[in-house]
């Protein structure tokens, strides 16, 4: 028996680091991806491989990233959220105009980030207690939110700035946030994103509630016979979900400095989607890591990237992130039997 | 405990001692599942009372069942693929922790290391993810997990219907260790060799009731059939024996040399015109893959051919077009199209009939159906009726209707009447007849016994993917169908 047990099992426990299993990991073949991505950029273009361009590309799928980890939590969850590119319009929107009614900054941040937590338990009871599918259940709230933000601006663009009512020293804190850089040369949505990142996979990998999220996911029902309550767990997954969204849409607002209910994180939800699912993360739950995630939103954006800088046809870069996606994901399932 | 319009459990008394390895055993539908089902709070009984170490106990739901000490090893397991050994075992653990708590990965290591040594699993990588293992292997990993959370009651429901014989023989040495360790293991099986083997005592269920519970000495398979045997068929005259013989003289419609498929293993038999075949045997036996097999949804080596034409394997439209029908056991899943009318139900298997230049005819449609429905007496309200609100006898009636506009030569049916009331039953075996009267050649796959000795003219029984015997005419009883079923 011995021996037909190691049959499905040869792993033995001395092998845990070994290299076989490092490229067995779903990452490895996303990070050698973005390797040799990377390295043709800084080929065929001149631009690509300078510590401005990299640290704008950073900035540029922070925002991206700090949802997608919110994602990361949803999907490994068992469950997915079509509403967050609403909650980042809407949040982002209400804060700005708490800032121009003259709120002070942590308030006005506060509230926003209060709106992503509501917006995330209406879709997390919805999806749990409300027997929805999330599919479902956040396929109304991104038209519910949409249309409140809507509502809340009567569709007039919001912009944050002295004229418009903000109090001078607010303005400066909240533009920092969004344009500013640390050290003079990290962007702050950079550092936010970082910050986030590691928060995460610090939750995810190493506490009990990151172990909840993925048993959750992997089998609700083996959860269960364990004494874990599914439906609480897909709840917090989808307000982290909510707060990481509204937090990206409140920086968004932060560095453009306006916004509008009509047009803000349109689509939105979308690109967060595929960034996660190419990083690593399931659509039937239970799979996933913060390091993949980061992978997919720095493949996605490299990708934008470099197509920009060898003066690609931005129509022609909506094709290739499609190619992207499906190839990526695609390679995964194809290669599925041979990791066994 | 009643399941609509039927009594699942009738007053059963049974109990269960620390140290004891108790099986129960009992035909299909004599109310094991439900006892287990009971015991691990999933349904609550209507009347009676469960005791627990003497204490009178309410099992209201699956957490009582555990505070209580019980735990039930599924035969679909309940653990998560995409987590690592270590993570299963110790997820009720983790469960009872802080939820801001970090996890204790060492530890969680350590711990399942030991609880999978104390199975003689100690070669197991606790980090290895479950998805990755064998049948067996998770299925000693939820005993694993059943053990750290101090099971003293271990329900294991028919646990090796999956496993090789090694690997049986790992999980009772398993259960004889558990057993000297003072917990109660509850042993449900349909493997009577087994049972002989292992267990201290045996209860036998039968119609819901528990017929008797027996010291294993020297107890013979024999002995145990004969008490598991002998439900009341009534005064039904048995349509078999009538019909022994009937269609000895008529030609070979269909016949089935060395098919080999999934749990199938060098299945030989034919069918004649007019006969109706019944093949028996348990859960595990092969018989629930053979209609796949035949029909061609499953690939298969062999031959199957009707009327000395040989049908494609794997290629179902072919054995449409050969002459044979098959109405699955699934019938909501597989069988019938749930949310589309009775007349497309009736016409769906042979829609180019029914079709010109790809516009349905729908006049010829209707006249079909109606004469489908008339033919079968089918208790609908109007042809665009949805399938999905007919009663089970309905639904199957015109699943029937659909095979027999296909025109077969043969029909093979997979438990043509499960889920169906007792009168549904009698017509669809009165329609089955008919249909078999008109020369086609019928095979009747069934788990239930009566149904097997009330139709067929000729039974084979099946255990381990092969046929173990062949019954006709007054030999078609319980006693040798289980027999055969189940005695090694």
């Amino acid at each position: 028996m011995a021996d037909a047990v190691r049959t499905g099992a040869r792993a033995p426990a001395m092998d845990r680091f070994s290299l076989s299993r490092l490229l067995r990991a779903r990452e490895t073949g996303v990070f050698f991806a973005l390797l040799v991505l990377c390295i043709f950029l800084s080929i065929a273009t001149d631009g690509f491989l300078t510590s401005l361009n990299l640290l704008n590309v950073g900035r540029q799928v922070s925002l991206l990233g700090i949802m997608a980890v919110g994602m990361t939590f949803v999907l490994i969850s068992g469950e997915v959220d079509l509403s967050v590119g609403s909650t980042y319009a809407f949040s982002g929107l209400a804060t700005g105009m708490l800032i121009i009614a003259g709120w002070g900054l942590m308030p006005a941040i506060c509230v926003g980030l209060l709106t992503g937590v509501a917006i995330g338990l209406i879709n997390g009871v919805l999806s749990t207690y409300g027997r929805l599918p999330s599919l479902i259940a956040t396929l109304g709230m991104l038209s519910i939110v949409r249309g409140a933000a809507l509502i809340l601006t009567n569709g007039q663009p919001v912009t944050v700035n002295i004229r418009n009512g903000a109090d001078a020293g607010v303005l400066e804190t909240f533009s920092y946030m969004g344009q500013g850089y640390l050290f003079g040369i990290v962007p702050m949505q950079l550092v936010f994103f970082i910050i986030i990142a590691a928060l995460a996979w610090i939750v995810l990998s190493y506490t009990n509630f990151g172990f909840r999220v993925f048993a959750v996911g992997g089998s609700a029902k083996a959860a269960r016979v364990s004494g874990i309550s599914v439906n609480t767990v897909k709840i917090w997954a989808f307000v982290l979900m909510g707060v990481l969204a509204a937090f990206a849409g409140i920086l968004s607002l932060a560095f453009l400095p306006s916004g509008q209910a009509g047009r803000t994180g349109l689509g939105l939800e979308l690109d967060v989607i595929a960034a996660t699912i190419v990083g690593g993360a399931s659509l039937s739950g239970g799979e996933g890591t913060i390091l993949g995630t980061i992978l997919g939103v720095l493949i996605i954006g490299v990708m934008r990237n470099g197509l920009v800088l060898m003066g690609v046809s931005p129509f022609v870069q909506e094709l290739m992130i499609g190619l992207v996606i499906i190839i990526a994901v695609g390679i995964d399932k194809w290669t599925m039997r041979k990791r066994g | 405990m009643r399941f609509p319009g039927v009594l699942a459990l009738d007053r059963i008394s049974i109990d269960f001692r620390p140290g004891e390895v108790h099986a129960v055993i009992g035909e299909n539908g004599a109310g094991k599942s439900t006892l287990m089902n009971i015991l691990a709070g999933d349904l609550q009984p209507d009347g009676g009372e469960i005791f627990v170490d003497g204490k009178a106990t309410v099992i209201s739901s699956p957490l009582v069942s555990r505070a209580a000490g019980i735990t039930v090893v599924y035969q679909e397991l309940a653990l998560c693929p995409t987590l690592s050994i270590a993570d299963n075992i110790m997820m009720s653990d983790m469960a009872v922790r802080s939820v801001t708590s970090l996890v204790p990965r060492e530890n969680m290591r350590r711990e399942a290391r030991a609880a999978l040594a104390r199975l003689g699993m100690g070669s197991l990588d606790p980090d290895t993810k479950v998805g990755r293992l064998s049948v067996a292997e998770m299925q000693l990993v939820e005993i694993a997990r059943a053990i750290r959370q101090n099971a003293r009651l271990l329900v294991l429901d028919e646990p090796n219907s999956a496993l090789s014989k090694r690997e049986s023989d790992r999980l009772f040495e398993v259960v004889r260790q558990l057993r000297t360790e003072g917990v109660a293991v509850i042993y449900v099986s349909h493997h009577l060799s087994e049972v002989i083997d292992l267990a201290d005592r045996i209860t036998v269920m039968r119609d819901g009731r528990t017929i008797e519970t027996i010291d294993n000495e020297d107890v013979s398979e024999d002995r145990l059939i004969r008490a598991m045997v002998g439900r009341d068929l009534g005064a039904t005259v048995q349509w078999s024996l009538q019909a022994e013989g009937r269609s000895v003289d008529n030609d070979v419609v269909l016949s089935v040399e060395n098919l080999t498929a999934p749990g199938l293993d060098d299945i030989s038999f034919h069918v004649r015109a007019g006969e109706i075949l019944g093949i028996g045997g348990l859960p595990d036996s092969g018989k629930d893959g053979l209609g796949e097999a035949l029909f061609g949804l499953v690939d298969r080596k062999g031959r199957v051919a009707i009327d000395g034409v040989d049908l494609r394997p794997a290629d179902a439209l072919a054995s449409i077009r050969g002459g044979m029908s098959f109405v699955p056991a699934d019938r909501r899943g597989a069988g019938g199209l749930l949310s589309m009318s009775v007349a497309d139900n009736v016409v769906s298997a042979s829609l180019p009939r029914f079709s010109m230049s790809g516009f349905l005819r729908r006049g010829a449609i209707r006249r079909e159906a109606r004469a489908q429905v008339a033919r079968l007496d089918a208790r609908i309200s109007h042809l665009g009726q949805k399938l999905a609100t007919l009663s089970g006898g309905n639904q199957q009636k015109i699943i029937l209707g659909r095979s027999l506009v296909t025109n077969p030569r043969v029909l093979v049916l997979h438990e043509p009447t499960r889920g169906i009331d007792v009168g549904a039953k009698a017509e669809i075996y009165s329609i089955l007849r008919g249909i078999a009267g008109e020369g086609v050649a019928v095979v009747m796959i069934s788990s239930e016994i009566p149904e097997l000795i009330l139709n067929a003219e000729r039974v084979l029984v099946m255990r381990g993917g092969r046929i173990s015997g062949e019954l006709t005419g007054a030999g078609i009883n319980e006693q040798g169908i289980l027999a055969r079923a189940m005695a090694s």
